[in-house]
């Protein structure tokens, strides 16, 4: 069957077409798409797009960079607390985050009063809380009233001056008695 | 009968299929198609030496059933097959990194959120159910299906997938000629695929597919999903969508399934009918 080969010239079914208006290709030999394409073209006809080798200055119009009004309270609460103590589960289509209970808990309090936003965030932060959410802050700030061990609070150079007087203490004593027994 | 192009992994469905068309042929109606047949031989069955009304009579039946579905514009109903939330919940719309875009996707992407780009389901609806009409109208026609995808991940499922709905799949390396020089590698008068399907256009080290530049070569249509990396241009109907997750992979495998076996229940169908109506004895 004659056919040709040209892939960069027109499209498949331009050529085709071209051939049987020609008429090298005869109607019995006429290919079983081609009424089908004739009956349900694609949206964009496909033709063969040639490459860009010089770079393009001007400036060409890209893709719009999504961002929502609520990304500014995500990028605070990020910033306050770091990541939320719960982990992403992405295998569940209904999952709610940690980040996104706080995002919405920040726009109802932000609808039913007009606070601040410094205000808003404190007030978020207690009302998590008292639903039970513990959110543990970057650096000192925590909103969690945990008390810390008090033997956390020792530190190695004071355990370290202890032993040290016990050990001179008990040596004055050896010493005292050495000095003694010996002629 | 026919020589059949073999493709490495699917012998078993090639023999079935060609088993098939051979009982096909016997049969009164199928012996007059044998001269539509776009580049194979002719031989002449002991079905074709039948009195004239009746093969004009076939050839009228043949052309109501080839024309009929072409003048509704769903007529296999494939856009129940495909919803948004269905191609959401496989995540579809999830493309590769700014850096990796191809700049003639632009159009169909949604846009970038934080360098992760975001592929247009809305766009991907129209584009895919334009796709499996076409799928559904080559096999209801009786052509051949090719599934190519070059992802070492999914060869296997797409090969069972062409298993299944009695069609072909290559997922392994493409030889040069193998389009171009089909008839040198498997003998003279070869049938080429009516229909590539590519499930991933890009091979195993990311450039494009031989075969969508030979399917545009051989003048065969193409259909490919495009990533955001991939370059839709010479492809007849692109699909937008993510070729990388398996949900992803697993939906489209299942969707082109569902339209081929659609398409052939529904030939046999209009078949059976035009049978019934026609006024011959012994039809069948």
């Amino acid at each position: 069957m004659a056919g040709s080969r040209l892939e960069r010239f027109g499209t498949v079914f331009s050529r085709v077409r071209n051939l049987m208006h020609s008429g090298v290709i005869k109607l019995p030999e006429k290919p079983i798409w081609y009424d089908v394409y004739e009956a349900f073209p694609p949206k964009r006809v496909p033709l063969h797009v040639k490459p860009h080798t010089r770079l393009c200055t001007k400036k060409r119009e890209t893709v719009p960079e999504v961002f929502y009004k609520e990304d500014n309270i995500r990028a605070k609460f990020y910033e306050h607390y770091g990541m939320g103590p719960l982990p992403f589960d992405l295998s569940k289509s209904n999952f709610v985050s940690t980040c996104q209970r706080f995002v919405d808990k920040y726009t109802e309090i932000k609808s039913r009063n007009a606070f601040e936003d410094a205000a808003v965030f404190e007030e978020t932060g207690k009302a998590l809380l008292t639903e039970g959410m513990v959110l543990r802050g970057r650096g000192a700030r925590s909103v969690s009233a945990e008390s810390r061990d008090p033997v956390l609070e020792l530190k190695l150079t004071d355990m370290l001056a202890e032993r040290q007087s016990i050990s001179a203490s008990s040596e004055e004593k050896m010493g005292c008695t050495m000095h003694t027994q010996t002629p | 009968m026919r020589s059949r192009l073999t493709f490495r992994g699917t012998l078993a469905s090639m023999a079935a299929r060609a088993l098939m068309k051979g009982l096909l042929g016997l049969r009164p109606s199928r012996a007059v198609m044998v001269g539509y047949s776009v580049g194979g031989h002719h031989y002449s069955t002991a079905a074709s030496i039948k009195p004239p009304p009746p093969q004009i009579d076939d050839s009228n039946v043949t052309d109501k059933i080839l024309s009929l579905p072409l003048e509704k514009p769903d007529f296999f109903r494939v856009s129940e097959l495909v919803s948004l939330k269905e191609l959401f919940d496989a995540r579809v719309h999830l493309g590769h990194k700014k850096g990796c875009r191809h700049r003639l996707m632009e159009p169909y992407l949604y846009g970038c959120r934080l360098d992760h780009d975001i592929i247009d389901l809305d766009q991907t609806v129209e584009h895919l159910q334009l796709a499996l009409n076409f799928t559904a109208h080559i096999a209801y026609r009786g052509g051949i299906i090719l599934f190519v995808s070059r992802n070492r991940q999914f060869c296997h499922l797409v090969e069972n997938t062409a298993k299944d709905c009695g069609e072909y799949a290559h997922t392994r390396y493409w030889q040069g000629g193998l389009l171009t020089n089909g008839n040198i590698q498997y003998g003279p008068g070869v049938r080429l695929p009516d229909l590539i399907v590519f499930l991933s256009t890009l091979n195993s080290v990311f450039q494009q597919h031989v075969g969508i530049r030979d399917a545009a070569k051989m003048n065969i249509p193409s259909i490919g999903v495009v990533d955001s990396n991939c370059n839709p241009s010479l492809l007849t109907y692109p699909v937008p969508g993510n070729d990388d997750t398996p949900v992803a992979m697993e939906l489209y495998c299942r969707l082109f399934k569902m339209t081929i076996k659609r398409a052939k229940d529904k030939r046999k169908q209009m078949e059976l009918l035009q049978g019934l109506c026609s006024t011959g004895p012994d039809r069948l």
